[in-house]
């Protein structure tokens, strides 16, 4: 019996008719990953713990519906006693002695953390090409990529390994291999969920996000780890609420934007073909859908450039050998431990970043490219709180392009930006930012949809994204299993 | 040495008295065993994040006002990137362009005038771990690694090493009496760097500048910076040139030794600290600050000479903090301060030296303080008397009326029994009575040294002098 | 607008991020990192309304922690995952030149 496919009621039902126990559950995630193996999508198993846990748990009250269910985290997020890498061999031999605040709130509702999934190095990348440990396989079509940088959460929901993942999404490394392999991806409103534990590529960016099958399981796993953090400043001040509450309400007199540069001539036209689809349906249901521009959304890979390597630089300097983590062995003086280690330990995508970054924040150029960003930012956020005003949420396509082939080169450094042009405004803005699947191109490869709310309102991007996968009722599992939405 | 005037700034590093760390909450503390006061914020650990004190800021409102600063209401924190093993995430948290405090100055006197130093900024950081080294390694304990720091900056507004001097023991005092710091040098709690240049005519620019770094005591930053204009001025006199540096100062060699030669210029790569949103300060946390503030030297010194304490008196208190506060206890009754200083300062500062103890380990109440002051003051106690009292007073719970019964001294004070000394005298020392009735006053004086002698010093001298004139004039 | 950086420019960018390069990496580096300049370059291009600078979103005021101690790390935990320690501290080879910073 395939517990995992079952709807997240059923499953919370016979659980707590203790017909099945969490380990059926832990065993099940764990064939359907070794059966996936191919995928790579994991880093770290995490089996003979998740097991324990799930055996300890026999006993207990079911007191939540994500109760003993498994999840996949980016191996970004730190959990104690399980190794961390990044993806990368700087890390490789990294064994935390804390957890992450989204780990404790996972452990609190007593999910069960299956292994640590693959990702590109430090979340640097749009294709987890740039991984130590090699890339995912997109299990619409193992020739292309996931996407990236969360390539791994993506490529075991996708594949059904597990219903729940969290990735991280600085410039959209949720809702681009979210739209690369057809599930549903969340970027939560900056500060709403805590990045303590979350290893920093760009902390004025970085949000751990939401990945899953479907609309309804995502809202769910987002009401589990949001909340005010102590320690993190950055974390915003929000009441607890239910984000599943406006799921399954009609659409009717909601005024919906498109920006005209996501609908212009950087999208491929089977992309822009299904967004005007969907964008009938949702006129048809009575909502208003009306074209805007929006000043600097075409500007914003620029600014993210300089403000993501700008941090990365420094973010990633406290990698020295020194405390922990990979060091050169033998070294003659401090430098080689600085030098060398670095060298040895940071691919080639890490290394150019923040080399990069370092030239950006580099005497008077931290006035010319840095502050002069964060200006522009400002003004940039302000222009999407402006169309907030007249708009309920903005949508566009997820990305440019359908998933591309795993041996396409990667010697233009400027691709991975590319790849994300679409999905970083929301990055740049702090907003929130959902992928919802639209359908399939020619070749068979998800399409993804973006919705974006205004700060915190998450709970309207659901509602919207519930009623686009309620009319379309895609067939989504890659084995063309049924939906169970 | 004549031929140039010299310009010298300061910059000062104080460790702040908090009970934790500025971004995280392990415990500041000192002289505990190596890599026991960290977590892993203060080690960098990946995926951590800072989180800010509120009394680091508290702290530093205070000092900004003890130092005549404006403070600014928002401000943010920035990253000063540099590598060096002392520093767990490769940048030091700091305050570059949004310095809590600035424009403000610090009154001290240079031979006998009044001169302002000015302090250009005051900003908060964080302290980088402690290294020892030996031999081919260098060892890092990271207890120290996220202490709270403020650091001063002066303008280049000094001329000679004796008003740096002048300037941080100025610096010292404000901030040990502000609560801010103890201002250990000797700990590392409070540490100075001195910038020196010369130049032939105040209407030149500047000269190069040379950075004297952490230097171990203040009087030696008088003598590094009086070696290092010494040393500047012979180099301009034999027309050598010379580049922006950092020296430090060996107080072995007395000199003044080279470290290192700035080329470009430190690329720090300053930006703004995202982890720490805006920090935006309530006038109500502001205020709430200041009135929370020490009383500060100067106003104790004011007060303590207004109210008959000479001006080394009023310095020793001053320079013994706990006296000084509790002297201020005080303040609002009608106490001999006069008296009460000379008892503070004497027997009772001679008491604590001697059994190591603090004022407050006592028994000494304000109420028994106060009593005893008057008693003093009266001539009710003569200062034998005191010194047969004292421990007694700081070690036992009685009233002094209790004490001093308990030891016999109200007997000498009581009229009668004096009296009858005083007819002795007289009867026994007919000759001094008749040279006092000539008027010789001298005659008083050995009678009363007499009665005293009878006494064996414990008499009242007020009262026997009383006594004594009201019997020699009946 | 040249359309490399020269070998004396990536190694000073290398340097600050303290990364020993190879010259093959040396020569593919003058040409990739020059691409990502040339594109950030396009800033310049960009007028913004005034000075105001974005640091943290939604964040009005950062909250401040009151000042209590919480719990510390065992030395052992600490000298635990450092490559190299001796005794209670963690090791490095010797540093010759005093701090740089505080």
């Amino acid at each position: 019996m395939k517990y995992l496919s079952l709807k997240i009621e059923e499953i919370n039902k016979l659980l707590k008719e203790k017909k099945i126990t969490p380990v059926d559950l832990v065993e099940e995630a764990f064939e359907n990953i070794d059966s996936n193996k191919e995928l790579n999508a994991y880093i770290t198993l995490n089996k003979e713990e998740a097991l324990r846990k799930a055996r300890e748990l026999e006993d207990r009250e079911v007191d939540n519906i994500l109760f003993g269910l498994p999840i996949a985290l980016k191996d970004n997020i730190i959990t104690k006693g399980l190794r961390t890498t990044c993806a990368s061999h700087i890390l490789d031999n990294f064994i935390p002695i804390y957890d992450a605040t989204v780990v404790e709130k996972l452990k609190a509702k007593n999910m069960i953390i299956i292994g640590k999934a693959n990702m590109d190095e430090f979340a640097m990348g749009s294709s987890s090409r740039t991984s130590y440990f090699g890339a995912p396989k997109n299990p619409w079509n193992k020739e292309k990529i996931s996407g990236g940088s969360s390539g791994g959460p993506a490529t075991t929901v996708a594949a059904r390994d597990v219903l729940f993942a969290l990735g991280s999404d600085t410039g959209g490394s949720v809702r681009q291999p979210s739209s690369y392999t057809g599930i549903v991806g969340m970027k939560p409103t900056y500060g709403r969920v805590s990045r303590y534990g979350l290893v920093a590529f760009a902390s004025s960016l970085d949000q751990i996000g939401t990945m899953t099958k479907n609309v309804y399981e995502n809202a769910l796993l987002l009401n589990a780890i949001v909340g005010k953090d102590e320690k993190d400043l950055t974390s915003a001040n929000k009441e607890e609420e239910d984000f599943t509450r406006l799921i399954g309400k009609d659409i009717k007199g909601m005024k919906i934007a498109v920006p005209n540069f996501f609908m212009s001539d950087i999208v491929n036209n089977e992309i822009r073909d299904k967004v005007k689809e969907v964008i009938k349906v949702l006129e048809n249901n009575g909502a208003t859908v009306e074209f805007v521009d929006i000043k600097y959304i075409d500007n914003t890979v620029t600014l993210y450039q300089i403000i993501a390597m700008g941090e990365a630089s420094s973010n990633l300097a406290r990698f020295d050998g020194i405390r922990y983590g990979l060091s050169k062995e033998n070294p003659k003086d401090i430098d080689d431990v600085y030098y060398k280690t670095r060298a040895e330990g940071f691919g080639e995508e890490v290394k150019r970043r923040i080399m990069v970054g370092s030239y950006l924040l580099s005497g008077e150029n931290a006035k010319i490219y840095y502050n002069k960003a964060l200006s522009i930012r400002d003004d940039m956020r302000k222009e999407f709180i402006n169309v907030f005003k007249d708009y309920d949420l903005i949508i566009g396509p997820t990305t440019t392009t359908t998933a591309y082939n795993l041996d396409d080169p990667m010697d233009d450094p400027k691709k991975s930006f590319m790849d994300d042009v679409l999905v970083i405004p929301v990055n740049m803005a702090g907003l929130p930012g959902l992928n919802i699947p639209i359908g399939f191109d020619s070749n068979n490869m998800p399409i993804g949809m973006q919705i974006i709310g205004n700060a915190f309102e998450e709970a309207e991007i659901y509602h919207l994204a519930s009623f686009i996968e309620k009319e379309l009722n895609l067939k989504l599992d890659p084995k063309g299993g049924e939906n169970n939405e | 040495m004549s031929n140039y005037f010299a310009t010298v700034g300061v910059e000062v590093h104080v460790e702040l008295k908090t009970n934790t760390k500025i971004f995280s909450n392990s415990l500041n503390g000192y002289g505990e065993m190596a890599n026991s006061l960290t977590n892993v914020v203060d080690l960098g650990y990946p995926g951590t994040l800072p989180t800010l004190n509120e009394e680091v800021i508290n702290l530093a409102i205070k000092a900004a006002t003890i130092l005549n600063c404006k403070i600014r209401k928002k401000m943010h924190f920035d990253r000063k990137n540099y590598f060096y093993p002392d520093n767990s995430k490769n940048y030091q948290i700091t305050q570059a362009r949004t310095p809590i405090g600035y424009d403000g100055y610090v009154e001290i006197e240079v031979n006998g005038e009044k001169k302002k130093i000015f302090i250009e900024e005051m900003h908060i950081e964080e302290d980088t771990c402690k290294s020892a080294h030996r031999g081919s390694k260098t060892l890092l304990d990271f207890n120290r690694a996220g202490v709270p720091l403020i650091e001063i900056v002066t303008k280049p507004c000094m001329t000679s090493g004796e008003e740096a001097k002048l300037y941080l023991e100025k610096l010292k005092e404000l901030l040990f009496y502000g609560n801010i710091s103890d201002c250990k040098i000797e700990e590392g709690s409070m540490r100075a760097d001195a910038n020196v240049s010369l130049r032939s005519s105040l209407d030149d620019p500047f000269g190069t500048k040379v950075e004297i770094k952490n230097i171990g005591s203040i009087s030696n930053v008088k003598l590094a910076i009086e070696k290092e204009i010494e040393r500047q001025s012979k180099l301009l006199d034999n027309n050598e040139s010379f580049k922006e540096q950092t020296r430090r100062f060996d107080d072995k060699l007395n000199d003044t030794i080279l470290m290192r030669v700035k080329e470009t210029g430190n690329d720090y790569r300053y930006f703004p600290e995202p982890d720490i949103p805006y920090v935006i300060l309530k006038d109500e946390m502001i205020s709430s600050a200041i009135s929370d503030l020490a009383m500060l030297p100067d106003e104790r010194r004011n007060i303590y000479t207004s109210r008959g304490i000479n001006i080394v008196n009023a310095n020793k208190l001053i320079a013994n903090r706990s006296l000084s506060d509790y002297l201020n206890n005080f303040i609002d009754t009608d106490m001999d301060f006069k008296e009460a200083s000379n008892i503070l300062l004497g027997d009772i500062s001679a008491y604590l030296n001697r059994e190591d103890k603090e004022i407050i380990d006592t028994k000494l109440t304000n109420d028994k303080f106060y009593d005893l002051v008057k008693k003093v003051s009266d001539n009710t106690l003569t200062s034998k008397n005191l010194k047969d009292i004292l421990v007694k007073v700081l070690e036992e719970d009685k009233t002094i009326d209790e004490i001093i019964a308990e030891c016999g001294i109200s007997n000498i004070t009581d009229s009668s029994m004096l009296e009858e000394i005083v007819q002795k005298v007289i009867s026994d020392n007919p000759d001094s009575v008749n040279d006092y009735k000539a008027g010789k006053d001298r005659a008083l004086k050995y009678l009363m040294g007499q009665i005293m002698k009878e006494t064996k010093g414990g008499a009242n001298p007020k009262l026997v002098n009383d006594i004594l004139k009201r019997e020699l004039n009946k | 607008m040249k359309d490399k950086l020269t070998k004396e420019e990536v190694l000073h960018v290398a340097e600050l991020a303290r990364i020993s390069l190879t010259e093959e990496e040396i020569e593919k580096y003058q040409v990739e990192l020059k691409e990502l300049l040339n594109d950030v370059e396009k800033i310049n291009d960009v007028e913004s309304y005034d000075d105001d600078i974005l640091i943290a979103c939604f964040s009005e005021s950062a909250k401040l922690r009151k000042d209590e101690v919480g719990e510390m790390l065992d030395p052992k935990e600490v000298i635990g995952a450092s490559p190299r320690h001796s005794g209670n501290y963690i090791e490095v080879p010797v540093v010759i030149s005093g701090g740089e910073g505080a």
